[in-house]
C-alpha cells in the first residue's frame, strides 16, 4: 500500500500451519520410531525364538548320530543349485533363496567341525558358549545361537539383514498410513485456516474501501466471536473520531459565521474612514473602527481558547492554586474594573486556602478568567464582585458572584452553548465565555453551577473540583 | 428618508449608522426584534434594514409580522447567513433585498436608493422635477443646471417633498425625514429650512397648505406628458 505499512509479523496462517507440522512431525516420528523399534524387538524375539527351536530340530535329528563318529572331513549338507543362485526374495518350488543367508555348524568338544550347511564358513560362527550371540563373518552382522548337546556344539546362524527387513517393512507399514493422514491433514487445515482468516480480510477490505465521513459502522456478513470484540472496538472508535471531526467542522462553520457581523462593522468603519468628509467624522469612524478591532482579536482569542478547552487531549497535570489565577484575572480586567468602580471581595475558606487543583494551567486560567470577565461585564457600576474559595472534605470549588441582572433559570443550560448571547447582552460579549468554562471544567472533572447571587438577583457561577480525583479527560 | 436599522451588535450599528447619516438618511437604530416591531408601529419609515441573528424574536419572524400587519415597507435584509435558502426564506418572507455581511458600503447605499426609486416607481436614481435635478447618490442639486449648494436638512427636506410630488406632507412627517430620535427637534425648523430652500431655489418650488403642510406641485411638464 505504502511506504508506511509496518513490516507484518508472521502471518496468523504462517504460524499455524508450521506449528502443525511441526507437532505432527514430532509426534508422528516419535510413533513411527516406537513402532519400528517395538516390530523390530518383536520379529528378534520371533527370530530368536526359530533360531534355537532349529538348533534343538538339528540337536534332536543330528547331534546323536554325529556324536560318536569320526569323520575325516565335515559333511556338507548343500541347498538345491536354484535357490543358491535366485538372488531374489519370492519363495520357489523347492525353497526361498533367503536359505542362503540361515546357516548351521555342528562342533565336537574337540573343535573338530563335524557337520555344516553349504553357507557356513569353516570356522566357528562364534565361540563354544551357550546361548545368543552376535557376530561378524564375511562383512556380514549374524545372529548366532550355539547349544551344546552332550560332547556336540551346535551352532545355528542368521545373516541380520533377513531379521531387519522384516522388521522394517512392518514398521514401514504403520507409518506410511500416518504420514498419508497428515498429508491430508494439512491440506485440510490449511482450507479451515483460510476460511477461519477469510472475515479478517473482508474487514480489511471494508476499512481500506471507507471514506473517512462514513456514517455507517463498519459489519461483516459473519463475525467470529474473536472478531466481533476488535469490530466493535473499531466501531467505537470510528463514532468518537467522527462525533470529534463534526465538532471540528461546525466549529470552524460556526467560527466563520461568527466572525462576519465584526468583519462587517469592521469594514463598515474602514469605509467610513476613507468615505469621510469632515477630520471629525474621520476620527470618529476610526475610534470604533478600533474598537472593532479590540473586539475581533477578543473574539478570536476566545475561538481558540474554546478550541484549545474543547480539544481531546490528556490536560497536563501540574498543580494549581486557584487563588493565583484569580489574582492574575483581577490583575488583567484591573482598568475595567476601575473604569466601572467595581470592588473584588476575594474570600478564602480556611483562611489563606490556595485552594489547589491538578490540571493544565493554561486552560484553567482561561476557565477563572472567563468567570471574572463575565461579572466584570454584566455587573452594574459601583457593585461588588464575591470571590470565594473554598475546601470542603476532598472538594475545592470556586464562586464567582455578581449584582447584573442574573440569567434566567430556564436559559441557565442554554448560556454554556458555544456562541450563545443573552437576549439584552448586546455587544461586545463573544459567546464563548461560559463555553470555555463548561469544557474546561469537564476535562478538569469539575462541575459548574449557575445559580441566583442573591434571592432573584445577581448570578452566582460555582465550579466544584473533585482535588483527590484524577481529571478525567473526555475520550 | 427615514430608515429602520434593526441589528443586535452596536458597532456594527454604529457603522451603518454613520454610513447612512453622512448620506442624509435620517436613522433610527433598534436592537432587537421586539423593539423593532414597536417602533414600526409607532412610527413610518421609509425603509426597514434588518438583522436576521436578533436575539428573542429572529429577524425573519420579525418580517413575517411586519408583512402580515399588511406594511408594504421595503425591507433590506442584512444578515450572516449567506446560503441560497437562506436567502430564498428571506426574499419569501417579504423582504425586498438581501445583502450579505460583510458587505460593502456602497453597495449598501445603492441598494438603499434602489428601495428608495423604487418606492417612487421610477427607474433611475436621479429625481427630476421641472426645472430642479436632485441626484441622491451624489446629495447634489441643480437648478436650470447650476448646482445650488444646500444645507443637510434643507436636501433631506427637498427629496422627502420632490419624492411624492403632489402630495400634502404634514409638518411631522417631514419632521421624521430629518431628524433621527435623539435630534432636538425645535418647533419651527421645517418652516425655517422650506424658507431658506424656496430662497436658493424659487419660491413656488415648494407651496404652503395652510393647517396641513407643505407640497412639492408636479412639475408642468410632468403634467402635459
Amino acid at each position: 500500500m505504502n511506504a508506511h505499512t509496518a513490516r507484518p509479523a508472521r502471518s496468523i496462517r504462517t504460524v499455524l500451519l508450521a506449528g502443525t507440522i511441526m507437532a505432527l512431525l514430532g509426534v508422528l516420528g516419535t510413533a513411527a520410531w516406537l513402532s519400528f523399534e517395538g516390530s523390530a524387538e518383536e520379529a528378534q524375539e520371533l527370530f530368536d525364538a526359530r533360531l534355537a527351536t532349529s538348533a534343538r530340530v538339528l540337536e534332536a535329528f543330528l547331534a546323536r548320530q554325529v556324536e560318536r563318529s569320526t569323520l575325516s572331513s565335515p559333511i556338507v549338507i548343500t541347498l538345491p543349485g536354484q535357490i543358491e543362485s535366485a538372488g531374489h526374495d519370492e519363495p520357489g518350488p523347492l525353497g526361498h533363496y533367503y536359505e542362503t543367508k540361515i546357516a548351521f555348524q555342528v562342533w565336537d568338544s574337540d573343535g573338530n567341525l563335524l557337520v555344516r550347511s553349504a553357507s557356513a564358513p569353516a570356522q566357528k560362527f562364534a565361540p563354544l558358549a551357550a546361548g545368543f550371540s552376535e557376530q561378524r563373518f564375511e562383512q556380514q552382522p549374524w545372529r548366532v545361537f550355539s547349544l551344546r548337546s552332550g560332547q556336540v556344539w551346535i551352532q545355528v546362524a542368521e545373516r541380520d539383514d533377513v531379521r531387519s527387513e522384516l522388521s522394517e517393512k512392518l514398521a514401514f507399514a504403520a507409518v506410511v498410513p500416518l504420514i498419508a493422514g497428515t498429508v491430508v491433514l494439512l491440506v485440510l487445515l490449511a482450507l479451515l485456516i483460510g476460511y477461519g482468516l477469510a472475515p479478517l480480510a473482508k474487514l480489511a477490505q471494508q476499512i481500506e474501501a471507507r471514506q473517512p465521513g462514513a456514517e455507517t459502522p463498519i459489519r461483516l456478513a459473519r463475525t467470529p466471536a474473536e472478531i466481533a470484540p476488535v469490530l466493535d472496538a473499531l466501531n467505537g472508535l470510528l463514532r468518537r473520531v467522527r462525533d470529534a471531526l463534526e465538532r471540528e467542522r461546525r466549529f470552524t462553520a460556526d467560527a466563520a459565521h461568527e466572525l462576519r457581523t465584526p468583519l462587517a462593522a469592521l469594514k463598515v468603519h474602514a469605509q467610513n474612514v476613507a468615505r469621510a468628509a469632515t477630520p471629525a467624522e474621520r476620527q470618529v469612524s476610526l475610534e470604533r473602527m478600533l474598537t472593532g478591532l479590540d473586539r475581533t482579536v477578543r473574539l478570536t482569542e476566545q475561538m481558540l481558547a474554546y478550541s484549545r478547552a474543547a480539544a481531546s487531549s490528556e490536560p497536563a497535570q501540574t498543580k494549581v492554586p486557584l487563588r493565583t489565577l484569580v489574582a492574575e484575572a483581577v490583575e488583567q480586567l484591573q482598568s475595567h474594573i476601575r473604569e466601572r468602580a467595581l470592588r473584588v471581595d476575594i474570600a478564602s475558606e480556611p483562611a489563606n486556602e490556595l485552594a489547589e487543583v491538578s490540571g493544565d494551567r493554561q486552560k484553567l486560567g482561561s476557565l477563572v478568567g472567563n468567570l471574572l470577565d463575565n461579572a466584570v461585564r454584566y455587573a452594574p457600576e459601583r457593585s461588588t464582585i464575591e470571590v470565594a474559595l473554598r475546601r470542603t472534605g476532598d472538594e475545592v470549588s470556586l464562586s464567582v458572584a455578581d449584582e447584573g441582572r442574573g440569567i434566567p433559570p430556564e436559559l441557565r443550560e442554554r448560556v454554556f452553548e458555544s456562541y450563545y448571547r443573552m437576549p439584552g447582552s448586546a455587544g461586545s460579549g463573544s459567546g464563548l465565555g461560559l463555553a470555555i468554562v463548561k469544557e474546561t471544567a469537564q476535562t478538569h472533572g469539575a462541575s459548574v453551577e449557575i445559580s441566583d447571587a442573591r434571592a432573584g438577583r445577581g448570578t452566582r457561577v460555582v465550579v466544584r473540583f473533585r482535588s483527590e480525583l484524577a481529571p478525567r479527560t473526555l475520550y | 428618508m427615514r430608515i429602520l436599522l434593526v441589528e443586535d451588535d452596536d458597532l456594527l450599528a454604529a457603522g451603518i449608522r454613520d454610513t447612512l447619516e453622512r448620506a442624509l438618511y435620517a436613522v433610527e437604530w433598534v436592537d432587537d426584534g421586539a423593539h423593532a416591531l414597536a417602533a414600526l408601529q409607532a412610527n413610518s419609515f421609509d425603509l426597514v434594514i434588518l438583522d436576521l441573528g436578533l436575539p428573542g424574536l429572529d429577524g425573519i419572524e420579525v418580517l413575517r409580522r411586519v408583512r402580515a400587519g399588511g406594511a408594504a415597507t421595503p425591507v433590506l435584509i442584512l444578515s450572516a447567513r449567506d446560503t441560497a435558502p437562506d436567502r430564498v426564506l428571506g426574499l419569501d418572507a417579504g423582504a425586498d433585498d438581501y445583502l450579505i455581511k460583510p458587505f460593502d458600503v456602497d453597495e449598501l447605499l445603492a441598494r438603499v436608493r434602489v428601495l428608495q426609486r423604487r418606492q417612487r416607481g421610477a427607474a433611475i436614481n436621479v429625481i427630476e422635477h421641472g426645472r430642479l435635478t436632485l441626484n441622491p447618490a451624489a446629495l447634489s442639486v441643480t437648478f436650470d443646471g447650476r448646482p445650488v449648494a444646500l444645507q443637510r436638512r434643507e436636501f433631506m427636506l427637498l427629496q422627502r417633498l420632490l419624492q411624492s410630488p403632489g402630495q400634502v406632507l404634514s409638518r411631522a412627517q417631514l419632521e421624521e425625514a430629518i431628524y433621527g430620535w435623539d435630534g432636538g427637534i425645535e418647533s419651527n425648523t421645517v418652516d425655517v429650512h422650506i424658507h431658506k430652500l424656496r430662497r436658493k431655489l424659487y419660491p413656488e418650488v415648494i407651496r404652503t397648505v395652510r393647517g396641513i403642510g407643505y407640497i412639492a406641485d408636479p412639475p408642468p411638464s410632468r403634467l402635459s406628458a
